[in-house]
C-alpha cells in the first residue's frame, strides 16, 4: 500500500505507529515526520483517518456505563459498616 | 491576652493527627477520594467481564481490597491508575485464571491465531468512503466488535481510548512492558477496524471490492 512516490518515512513505518501517533504517544520529531508523510501520501492519511474513526467510535458506543446506584450502596456499607445509615 | 499559636506546633499537631487517623476517618477519605471513580471502574470491569453481574461483584471486590491496602498507597501518586490496577489485578486472579465466568451469554473472544489472521487479512487496502461507513454502523456492532476481541487487546484499547489513560499508565495498570501497550492497542485498533469494515460490508454500507480507483 502506497501512493508510489519516494517518502523521507517509508510507509510501513508510518503505518506501524499509526495508533501511538493518534494517541499522542510518539516524541515531537516522529509526531513530525509521521504529519509530513501524511499530508504526502493519501493511502496513509486514509489509513490514519480510519484509525481516528475507529477509536472515536469505540468513544461513542462505550461512554454510557454508569454504575448501578445499588453497588454505590453496597460498597459505601462494605467501607464504613457502623456508619448510621441514611442522613435525611 | 493569648496570641494565635504559632506554625510548628500546628504542624506536629497536624503531622500526629494524620497518622493516627481512626478507621472513619480514614475511610472518610479513602470514600471521598476514591469513590468519584466508581462509575470509569465500573465501565472498564464491564468490558472486561462482559457482564453486570460479574462486573458489580469485581467493583466491589477492587473497592475493599483497596482500602486494605489503602494505608500502603502513597498521597499524591496516580490514585486512579492505583485503582485500575487494582480492578485488572482483581480480575486476572478471580475470574480470568480462575475461569469464574463461562461467559456463556456473550460473542466468543477470538484466539489468537483468530485475530492474527483478521488483523493480517486486512480488508484488502485502504478505501476512500471507509472511514463514513464505519461511521453508520451502530453502537451494538462496535461493541460486538470490541468484545469478540481478545480480553487483554480490549482492555488496552478501551483504557487508551475511553480513559485516555497514557501507554505508561496502562502498563503499569495491566503489569506489561509499555512496548506490549503499544503493540496490543495496535493490533486491537486494526482488528476493530477490520472487523468493523467487514461488517459494514454485510450491512451494504461498503462494497467489498473497495472504493478508490
Amino acid at each position: 500500500m502506497s501512493c508510489g512516490q519516494p517518502h523521507a518515512t517509508p510507509c510501513t513505518e508510518v503505518i506501524a505507529s499509526l495508533s501511538a501517533y493518534i494517541d499522542g504517544e510518539v516524541g515531537a520529531s516522529e509526531y513530525r515526520l509521521i504529519a509530513i508523510h501524511i499530508t504526502e501520501c493519501p493511502p496513509c492519511e486514509r489509513e490514519e483517518q480510519a484509525q481516528r474513526t475507529v477509536k472515536a467510535l469505540v468513544v461513542r458506543a462505550t461512554t454510557v456505563s454508569r454504575a448501578p446506584g445499588s453497588l454505590h450502596e453496597r460498597i459505601r456499607v462494605q467501607l464504613a459498616p457502623d456508619r448510621p445509615n441514611a442522613e435525611q | 491576652m493569648t496570641e494565635v499559636v504559632n506554625d510548628p506546633l500546628r504542624a506536629d499537631e497536624t503531622a500526629a493527627a494524620v497518622t493516627s487517623l481512626s478507621k472513619a476517618e480514614l475511610s472518610a477519605i479513602f470514600e471521598a477520594d476514591a469513590l468519584p471513580y466508581l462509575d470509569q471502574l465500573y465501565g472498564t470491569a464491564l468490558r472486561m467481564t462482559r457482564n453486570s453481574t460479574d462486573a458489580e461483584d469485581l467493583v466491589q471486590e477492587t473497592y475493599a481490597k483497596a482500602f486494605a491496602a489503602f494505608g500502603s498507597y502513597e498521597q499524591g501518586t496516580n490514585l486512579r491508575a492505583w485503582l485500575f490496577r487494582i480492578l485488572r489485578n482483581t480480575f486476572i486472579n478471580s475470574y480470568r485464571k480462575a475461569q469464574r465466568t463461562p461467559f456463556s451469554d456473550s460473542a466468543e473472544e477470538l484466539t489468537d491465531g483468530q485475530l492474527l489472521d483478521i488483523e493480517t487479512r486486512g480488508a484488502g487496502g485502504v478505501r476512500s468512503a471507509e472511514s463514513e461507513a464505519l461511521e453508520r454502523l451502530g453502537d451494538d456492532d462496535i461493541n460486538q466488535a470490541l468484545a469478540s476481541l481478545p480480553e487483554d487487546f480490549r482492555t488496552a484499547v478501551y483504557l487508551a481510548d475511553v480513559e485516555g489513560f497514557s501507554y505508561k499508565e496502562i502498563a503499569e495498570i495491566m503489569d506489561t512492558p509499555v512496548g506490549t501497550v503499544m503493540s496490543r492497542v495496535h493490533r486491537g485498533r486494526k482488528s476493530l477496524r477490520n472487523l468493523l469494515t467487514e461488517y459494514a460490508q454485510e450491512r451494504g454500507l461498503l462494497s467489498a471490492g473497495g472504493e478508490d480507483q
